[in-house]
């Protein structure tokens, strides 16, 4: 599990570097969320 | 039972990764100047606030979209708006669904206080929202409504409050 805990902690931090700084990325990120927050309000 | 607990980690930890995309771009979009599509943005920084006399809102029918952002608090989002009568409207829906509830809380924020800005085009018109509950002038807005969007709006929807309809009316 120890390395299942890094593995996550590290994508979690690339994961926010992606987001703030390549382009794009927020937007992608943004568009999927829109998807499945206007069907989980239907 | 160790399996399981284990199991149940595991999900959580990857589920943590799109959680922690979604929040990282909304904070992000906060310190933007404007909103992108449903996180909302910083305050209508860039271009012209117009003054002078009311336009003819007309061409807010060819118009898709709008930034608005209310005064308090000052963040902004992209909202669809219709034309009835040279007025304007905004209006937001799925206000009697607890989901929707959560995520659209302009509409409560701006009955609270409806100084807002609009920006159009890239220009800026300072408004003030006032809500509306019902009136005839439901009936003709909401065609003009469901005429321009894939919309459930109507007027029953309006009176009982599952959509919010708000006037940008000028700022006295």
């Amino acid at each position: 599990m120890k390395n299942f805990y890094i593995f996550t902690a590290t994508a979690i931090v690339i994961t926010i570097f992606t987001v703030l700084f390549v382009p794009g990325a927020d937007d992608y990120v943004e568009r999927i969320f829109q998807i499945y927050l206007g069907r989980a309000a239907r | 039972m160790n399996l399981f607990k284990r199991a149940v980690i595991v999900v959580i930890c990857l589920l943590l990764i799109p959680f922690v995309a979604v929040a990282t771009a909304g904070a992000k979009q906060r310190f933007e100047d404007g909103p992108n599509r449903v996180f909302s943005g910083g305050p209508l920084v860039a271009g012209e606030l117009y003054s002078g006399s009311e336009p003819d809102w007309s061409f807010v029918s060819e118009i898709p979209t709008i930034e608005m952002q209310l005064l308090n608090p000052s963040q902004s989002r992209r909202i669809w708006i219709a034309e009835y009568e040279n007025k304007i409207y905004v209006w937001s829906g799925y206000m009697g669904n607890p989901i929707g509830r959560i995520w659209k809380q302009w509409p409560i924020q701006a009955e609270r206080d409806g100084r807002a800005v609009i920006r159009i085009n890239g220009v800026r018109y300072e408004r003030q929202l006032q809500r509306l509950k019902s009136g005839d002038v439901l009936d003709g807005l909401t065609a003009i409504i469901t005429a321009k969007y894939p919309s459930a709006t109507t007027r029953a929807a309006i009176e009982v409050g599952d959509v919010w309809l708000f006037e940008a009316a000028p700022r006295g």
